[in-house]
């Protein structure tokens, strides 16, 4: 023990930047993942020709069953080598848990209170964003929060492609017999995925009580 | 995405769920091969296996892409494999004993052979022949540019060059970058830790002006490649040999002549040959380690 608390005095500044590179890498991923899914999520969900919603999940799920190497190794020529390929991989992993949540949250809206509003002359814009949005959020976060979790834990990738990140501690400590590198990568991409989920949570809640009342 | 997650998971715990695949147990009639993630430890696992079954009683099952020799060998000290294809006699590094420093290559066998064997209860074969060792590597137009023949060449450029390296190299402590920068007496702009199967691509698309190859990778020869001589001797010699388990070769004694067979076989060259064909020409693993036990002419 006295020698784990010696190593981290030792290390904690490789151990922060590690893990602020995570942090950085995923958030972006996952922004990026809500900024095209969410509305893509919404636009399908509407009055739209069947092939539009297959085509749509069809290629999110591609996209998902992509093994991660062979993702990293057709990006470089691409996005080159460190911080774009690996949010571009995350961002494309991300995509269909958003997407999906985020379809399912618009299709929960009971039709025939669009339907009301219509009659009482709400545009579309309106209907949006005074009825389906709101009463999607709570898919849409659970989806986010659910993302954000998986993303985090998947940075951990991000070391294959020279980013950084925590999954450096994680593998150097694999290949040169450190288990208190393992354990620290490990531990603190729990810590942060955990701290993520409680932040996003809490955005939920004050959101969900603004929107509601 | 299920993909991920679990690559993720079997790198941290690989030392345990190595092999539980199977029935769990060891020993027995079955012998478990257990290997690393690239290429060369799966070809020699292969011949193995081929060899075992051909004159034993034993069957062999393959373990592969257990995430780095130190995830290997607790494996087997933990009985989940029995045998692993191809570790490194560079491995004593890794502060498993105690070791007297030296670069001298039959030295580091000899420790190696006789601290597993101490600590750990394993038989370290003698050297198949080759050597695995990391190499400082450059595209050949860069080292026209900049005339580089040598590690200390590098030197003058080195601050403006970006190095993409394995994702350990940062952290050994022996022959790591800590201690190169030391006894080279220069570093690198920028360094990149990153997948070994991806610095050759990374170099080749002008991503790093330098990676820090594995000698014997045939992207070295794919991608026209020049290593550096490392002139001042920097880096201890990786000797590639199998290990196995002492108390499975005490239950099966036939095993230890299987294993022998490849002992001074495969020299660099070949090595270097046998992954060109599954790296680059895209071969299967299986079919080109039965290629070359014909050739040798060792399946009875």
């Amino acid at each position: 023990m006295n020698d784990y608390w010696t190593f981290l005095l030792d290390r904690y500044p490789d151990v922060l930047r590690a893990a602020g590179e995570h942090l950085t890498i995923s958030g972006i991923a996952v922004a990026l993942g809500c900024l095209a899914a969410v509305p893509l999520g919404a636009y399908i969900s509407g009055d739209r020709p069947g092939w539009v919603r297959t085509t749509v999940f069809g290629i999110a799920n591609v996209f998902q069953t992509i093994p991660s190497l062979a993702l990293l190794a057709v990006l470089i020529p691409l996005f080159g080598i460190g911080l774009r390929p690996a949010v571009f991989a995350l961002f494309l992993y991300s995509l269909l848990p958003i997407l999906r949540n985020t379809f399912a949250g618009f299709r929960s809206v009971d039709a025939g209170i669009l339907e009301a509003a219509r009659g009482m002359g709400y545009s579309g814009w309106q209907r949006l964003w005074t009825i389906q949005l709101p009463l999607a959020f709570p898919y849409i976060m659970s989806g986010i929060r659910v993302t954000t979790v998986y993303v985090i834990s998947w940075t951990t990738l991000a070391t294959l492609i020279g980013a950084g990140g925590l999954g450096q501690l994680i593998f150097s400590g694999l290949g040169v017999n450190k288990e208190e590198l393992i354990f620290t990568g490990a531990a603190a991409a729990i810590a942060l995925a955990l701290a993520a989920d409680l932040v996003l949570g809490k955005i939920e809640k004050a959101f969900k009580g603004g929107v509601v009342s | 995405m299920k993909k991920l997650g679990l690559a993720v998971l079997s790198a941290v715990v690989a030392g345990v769920v190595a092999g539980c695949g199977a029935q769990g147990g060891s020993g027995g009639d079955s012998i478990k091969i257990g290997t690393q993630t690239y290429t060369e430890p799966k070809i020699v696992a292969e011949m193995y296996k081929a060899l075992i079954e051909d004159r034993t009683e034993l069957t062999a099952e393959i373990v592969p892409d257990l995430a780095a020799s130190p995830v290997v060998i607790n494996a087997m000290k933990e009985n989940e494999i029995q045998m692993a294809s191809i570790l490194y006699s560079g491995e004593i590094f890794n502060g498993y004993f105690d070791i007297e420093q030296t670069k001298d290559r039959a030295r580091v066998m000899e420790q190696a052979q006789a601290g597993f064997d101490e600590h750990y209860g394993f038989t370290w074969f003698d050297g198949y022949g080759f050597e695995n060792t990391y190499g400082f590597t450059v595209r050949k137009d860069v080292a026209e540019q900049y005339g580089l023949e040598t590690v200390s060449d590098l030197a003058e450029a080195a601050g403006e060059m970006r190095l993409g390296v394995d994702t350990t190299w940062l952290e050994r402590d022996n022959d790591g970058y800590g201690a190169f920068k030391e006894f080279y007496g220069y570093e690198f702009g920028e360094t990149f830790p990153m997948e070994i199967s991806l610095v050759y691509e990374a170099v080749a698309n002008d991503e790093v002006d330098v990676v820090l190859a594995y000698t014997t990778d045939p992207r070295l020869k794919e991608f026209d490649l020049k290593v550096l001589k490392d002139d001042k001797q920097f880096f201890p010699p990786y000797d590639g040999s199998a290990v196995v388990r002492n108390d499975v070769l005490e239950s099966h004694p036939e095993l230890k002549e299987v294993v022998e067979l490849l002992v001074g076989q495969i020299d660099t060259e070949t090595m270097t040959a046998l992954n060109f064909e599954v790296d680059v020409n895209k071969r299967d693993v299986a079919e080109v380690a039965k290629e070359f036990l014909q050739e040798k002419g060792l399946l009875q």
